[in-house]
């Protein structure tokens, strides 16, 4: 019996080892250089396409965990000073700034990254970067509303748009984003207030993703829809003429314009605090940061690049250029548990 | 031989017993038949013989060995006793002969040995089959021949005859205890079946809801039982009381109690003691015929007589050596 | 007659006595194993002393209740749906003839092979504006009726239509195997087929049926992607939001002892109702069951009537991945297809393997033991299916990174060797997260077909001298293969849909199905999860039909 045991664990281990001709689980104690372990939260294609361009140039071999950012967090907080992990990738600064609050990124120099990332959209202690933008805009069937109604965020609690609003569950980062940029401009009573009304004015009870948002309006479940910018590019472009076709139906606004900006957020990256190959973690970062990098972003996942001066794809261009707020996003996350706990006491699912 | 000393055990933490300060013992080459009703114990004592449950308490010797105490327990697969389920236990998968060689693979000359046990039960022919292929009865054989060939010091039979219908039972049960008797080895056979127990066993032991009643030869058994429980287990018995007494006439010493054995009631023939009855009811039994009396001071009582015509009116009694004391 | 005082056996020197004289090697080794498996959830229970988290006052006041009414609220529905679907599918299957008969056996198991997240995805495509539905009627020239699936309701009817085949099985077992003789003794009282079932049928079934629905009860409070994907809050998603969105591990953790409260619940009342139908079934004297033949017109509609939750479980969301496949085929299939889909395959294969071996130590080293409330010890360790995948997967990362670094520092300390984590994100941790998960779906069937094996057999085996050890593997083993197996089968496919778990722990350059489905899904790319969706639903299909032989041969 000790036999087979120890015999399925020698298994095991060979298993383990086999998988990646040479490198071990945790291949950067010998510091070669030749690797960067990367935490991230992105799955898109545009970002494996931009690791293999990455291992190309560099001859660093990247490797990937994909999870759910939260999850990413709690992994690295356990792994602690033993964590694998280099670079951490989320797609949304508040997440970002609750892993710097738990102490597991660094701050790092670089000067490729100071210069190319506007100030906004990164962390004031240089723990992380954002990467690529998007915009929460509100989206609205052309036939049965006038643009002209529409103005803020603020203004979709109003009671004009009572049953006419979509918009994803509060469990989703974009939406708690959102809030927390609402109770950094207007004060958390005012923010509650916003919630409350939200809430009133919602169409359905949340559920889905912002494409079902999208969707559910073109279908005349409600008139609009908070959604985040990418998706209306995705769908337009999408396999399923079906779905290309219901989003040729709906048109964009972007919010308080005549204000403070419509709420981005940005999708970044940081360096783990015990990162083993932080040379390799920093190059890594700057290389997302650079010209063809952002362009790749841009075009296959219509994200605005961070990368200022850089043409965005052809689809965002069609949009048109807004203003963007330009609160600093460490404060999505400094405000991220509040917003939750308001969303909760608010009733939005 | 086999010396069990004070034996208890209860499922419940003691709330009720299985098996109650049991103790007695067995000598070598005997034959001991258990007997008691379905819940009085008969197989937790096997199972805690062989081993394959724990006792709460007391102690089992075996040759002279202790194998189960308060402090040690010997694992049933170091007893060397030989146990024949009532379910007969064959593995399935593995055919006649493969299931007799089971206990003695270790042995040297275990072909030959099986090949004698086999030859022993007469199924020598079988060896190739499947258990599910034999019938029960012969199933039973090899349930025999498999306990027997790795020459255990006890065999214990439990129950071995009840899954059979009772003509197969009568003629295996003497075959069994042949075979039994040729070898030579000590055995204890449980049954609820008093039938089975006279006539094959040495000594009989009576188990009543996890005590010993009595233990003693079967003759004695039968004619000096201990107690109104353990005469009615040997056929019908029908207690003495008061007013059957009365009916009698008989003064019996009141500090005990009585009973009488149906057969021990003659009909129309001289007796110490008499009464005179009417036959309300006859039952034609076969060989014999049930009568259901009434005696004159109005006492109901049931008999079975071999005599085929009785009058209405009879005259009904018993002797005193045939009252049973207890 | 001497008295012996049930005083003195049962007290407590006598009591620690037989304690010492009854523990033997396999008690400590069960015991051992119990605590490997219980790990994780120790390690989690140990947090519960930690007090709850700051926001626990807050989940109490706000969502707790949302909690409780959404998952009892799935309970019920879904509990009643797959009951109807089930139990009417199991008796048609079992009791009558008709066309395809054979077919359907197996196809009303295939269900099991989609995890239930994937139907859930599929079925809101097919009702969204511009999804299947609307083209299809809009084809035939149809006004579109709009179906809202995404809400409770739906959901209830998503996890019932993926998650009847357990009920299916244990009720069809029944019916086939054990109630042949009572069937034909109702007929022969000329008693009708519909009162039969009701009268008879059901309430004998009742345990093997409700056996299946706490597996399904347990699935369902369990599931996480389809709840989330819906907008129902239930505890799992609870979970999930006081872990990581409020950062409470603490509230997660009372969150999740709350809802093993329920699971035990359950359990208990599947044992309270099973407390006065014992054994009975041990005696095979029974028949297997005579089916009946109805006329031309009756078969076909139970072959109507059976294909509907196949056509629902099975065949619409099937069909829908297909038409996605075909969308975007040459986006999703290139050579990491491959070998994902290889990793997939030996990953499942491996734990599987794993998990089977640590039900059956555990299960046969509890029978040797000597001391009888081992057995009841050793049920403890199929405590995990009843805890959300997530959770295990954080329960198992604090021991084994405990350990881990205390190995490097012992490493570096004794022999100068650095080294970096050795179980933790590795397949070590991995494996040992989906064993302690799913040792419950090994467990189960391994332990009922040993139970079949009449206790006598191995007595027998016992008595005639051969140890514990050569017993199990010359006689027991041989006996319970067929248990084994469908408990390999069904670790299996767990595994290969399992998703929570995987994302937490798998390791570097290992990646599964489920997660790249789950991945593309989350990112809003349904369409493009169809093909890793099909390879999880091929790949399970197979050993599932393989099964369905398993359990219908006697």
């Amino acid at each position: 019996m000790k036999k087979l045991i120890l015999l399925s664990a020698i298994v095991l281990l060979t298993a383990c080892k086999n998988d990646k001709s040479g490198n071990e689980n945790r291949p950067a104690t010998e510091s070669e250089g030749q690797v960067v372990n990367v935490y991230t939260h992105r799955h898109y294609e545009a970002d494996q396409e931009l690791f293999r361009m990455f291992e190309e140039k560099t001859g660093i071999d990247v490797q990937v965990v994909n999870a759910n950012a939260d999850e990413l967090i709690q992994k690295m907080s356990m792994e602690g000073e033993q964590s694998p992990a280099d670079v951490l990738i989320t797609v949304d600064a508040g997440r970002l700034t609750r892993a710097k609050e738990q102490g597991l990124l660094q701050p790092i120099e670089s000067e490729i990254l100071e210069n190319a990332i506007p100030s906004h959209l990164k962390d004031e202690d240089n723990e992380w970067f954002g990467l690529t933008k998007r915009a929460r805009i509100i989206a609205y069937v052309k036939d049965r509303v006038n643009p002209e109604e529409l103005s803020t965020y603020e203004d979709l609690a109003s009671d004009k748009w009572n049953d006419k609003v979509l918009i994803r569950s509060s469990g989703n980062i974009y939406n708690q984003s959102l809030l927390a940029s609402l109770i950094a401009h207007n004060g958390e009573e005012e923010a509650t207030t916003w919630a409350e009304g939200m809430v009133e004015n919602m169409a359905r009870t949340p559920r889905g993703g912002d494409r079902d948002q999208v969707k559910a309006i073109v279908a005349g479940e409600g008139d609009l829809a908070v959604v985040n910018s990418y998706y209306i590019g995705k769908m337009l472009n999408s396999s399923d003429p079906e779905e290309a076709a219901t989003a040729e139906k709906v048109r964009l606004f972007f919010p308080n314009q005549e204000g403070r900006g419509t709420h981005i957020n940005v999708s970044g990256a940081g360096v783990a605090k015990h990162a083993p190959n932080k040379e390799n973690a920093i190059r890594f970062i700057e290389f997302l940061a650079s010209e063809e990098a952002q362009e790749i972003f841009a075009n296959s996942n219509y994200e605005y690049p961070v990368l200022e001066g850089l043409e965005p794809a052809q689809t965002l261009q069609e949009w048109g250029e807004f203003k963007e707020d330009t609160l600093n996003l460490s404060v999505l996350g400094d405000n991220n548990k509040e917003a939750v706990l308001i969303f909760d006491e608010a009733g939005w699912k | 031989m086999l010396k069990i000393n004070s034996l208890s055990k209860s499922f419940d933490r003691g709330k009720t017993f299985a098996l109650k300060d049991v103790s007695f013992e067995l000598e070598k080459a005997n034959v001991c038949a258990i007997v008691g009703e379905s819940g009085s114990g008969k197989t937790t004592l096997v199972r805690l013989i062989s081993g394959l449950e724990r006792p709460d308490h007391g102690s089992i010797e075996l040759d002279g060995k202790t194998i189960s105490s308060l402090r040690k327990i010997i694992p049933p697969e170091k007893r060397k006793i030989g146990l024949v389920f009532q379910e007969y236990a064959l593995f399935p998968h593995l055919t006649i002969l493969e299931n007799i060689l089971y206990g003695v693979s270790k042995q040297k000359n275990k072909k030959e040995r099986a090949k004698e046990v086999l030859e022993l039960v007469g199924l020598t022919s079988l060896e190739k089959r499947y258990p599910h292929q034999l019938s029960g009865g012969q199933q039973q054989r090899v349930a025999l021949a498999r306990a027997l060939a790795p020459n255990p010091s006890l065999l214990i039979l439990d129950e071995p005859f009840s899954n059979l219908d009772a003509m197969l039972r009568m003629q295996l049960r003497n075959q069994v205890f042949e075979i039994i008797k040729k070898t030579g080895v000590t055995a204890l056979f449980v049954t609820h079946d008093t039938q089975d127990a006279l006539s094959v066993a040495d000594e009989i032991l009576i188990l009543q809801e996890g005590e010993v009643i009595q233990k003693d030869g079967a003759a004695n058994l039968y004619t000096k039982p201990n107690s109104v429980y353990v005469a009615s287990l040997f056929g019908n018995t029908i207690q003495l009381t008061n007013t059957l007494q009365e009916a009698f006439q008989c003064p019996l010493n009141i500090d005990c109690c009585h009973a009488i054995r149906n057969e021990n009631f003659n009909i129309n023939t001289e007796c110490e003691y008499i009464s005179h009855a009417t036959v309300i009811k006859k039952t034609f039994l076969g060989e014999t015929v049930q009568l259901l009396l009434k005696l004159d001071n109005g006492e109901q009582l049931s008999v079975v007589t071999k005599e085929k015509n009785v009058a209405e009116r009879i005259r009904i009694g018993f002797d005193s050596k045939d009252v049973l004391e207890f | 007659m001497k008295q012996v005082g049930s005083r003195g056996i049962f007290s407590i020197g006598s009591r620690l006595q037989r304690l010492k004289r009854d523990s033997n090697r396999w008690s400590i080794f069960t015991l051992a194993i119990i605590l490997f498996i219980a790990l994780p959830i120790i390690s989690i229970a140990i947090k519960l002393c930690d007090g709850p988290g700051e926001t626990w006052g807050h989940v109490v006041d706000h969502l707790l209740l949302d909690y409780i009414g959404n998952s009892l609220f799935l309970v019920f529905f879904c509990g009643i749906l797959v009951l109807l679907l089930g139990v009417s599918s199991a008796w048609f299957v079992a009791r009558y003839e008709f066309p395809f008969r054979k077919q359907m056996e197996w196809l009303l198991i295939l269900p099991l092979a989609i995890p239930s997240y994937i139907v859930a995805y599929t079925y809101a495509g097919i009702f969204d504006y511009g999804g299947t539905l609307d083209l299809i009627l809009r084809v035939l020239d149809l006004e579109f009726i709009r179906v809202d699936i995404m809400n409770k309701t739906g959901l209830a009817f998503i996890l019932g239509i993926s998650l009847f085949p357990y009920v299916y099985l244990s009720a069809r077992a029944f019916f086939i195997n054990q109630a042949n003789n009572l069937l034909e003794a109702s007929t022969m009282l000329g008693v009708g087929e519909v009162k039969t079932f009701f009268k008879l049928m059901l309430p004998l079934a009742r345990p093997a049926i409700i056996a299946g629905l706490i597996l399904v009860l347990m699935e369902v409070l369990n599931d996480y992607g389809a709840a989330k994907y819906y907008g129902v809050n239930t505890f799992t998603t609870g979970i999930f939001r006081s872990w990581f969105s409020l950062e409470e591990p603490d509230t997660a953790v009372y969150l999740s002892a709350l809802l093993i409260v329920i699971v035990f619940a359950l359990i208990l009342f599947e044992k309270w109702q099973r407390r006065n139908v014992e054994v009975s079934s041990s005696k095979s004297n029974n028949h297997r069951i005579h089916r009946k033949r109805g006329s031309k017109g009756m078969q076909v509609s139970i072959l109507c009537f059976v294909l509907i939750p196949v056509a629902l479980g099975f065949f619409i969301p099937v069909l829908q991945l297909i038409y996605w496949t075909f969308l975007t085929a040459g986006k999703v299939f290139d050579m990491d297809f491959i070998m994902l889909s290889v990793q997939s395959f030996g990953i499942a294969i491996i734990s599987a393997l794993i998990t089977v071996f640590f039900a059956v130590l555990l299960i046969y080293f509890a029978k040797w033991s000597m001391l009888s409330f081992f057995k009841n010890i050793a049920k403890m360790g199929i405590l995990g299916y009843a805890i959300p995948g997530a959770v295990i997967a954080i329960g198992v990362m604090i021991p084994t990174l405990a350990f881990d670094k205390w190995l490097i520092h012992f490493l570096d300390d004794w022999f100068n060797i650095h080294t970096g984590l050795l179980i933790n994100g590795t397949l070590v941790a991995l494996v040992y997260a989906y064993s302690v998960r799913f040792l419950a779906v090994a467990y189960n069937p391994i332990e009922s077909t040993s139970l079949k094996v009449h206790s006598t057999i191995p007595d027998s085996s016992k008595v005639l001298g051969v140890g514990n050890l050569k017993t199990f593997f010359k006689i027991e083993f041989p006996l319970i293969k067929a248990g084994i197996f469908s408990a390999l089968i069904l670790v299996f496919i767990d595994v290969l849909k399992e998703l929570p778990l995987t994302l937490i722990l798998k390791p570097f350059h290992i990646n599964t199905m489920a997660v790249k489905a789950y991945q593309y899904a989350s990112d809003e790319m349904v369409m493009e999860a169809a093909i890793p969706s099909l390879f999880i639903i091929f790949t399970a299909a197979i050993p599932v039909i393989f099964l369905n032989k398993l359990l219908i041969r006697k």
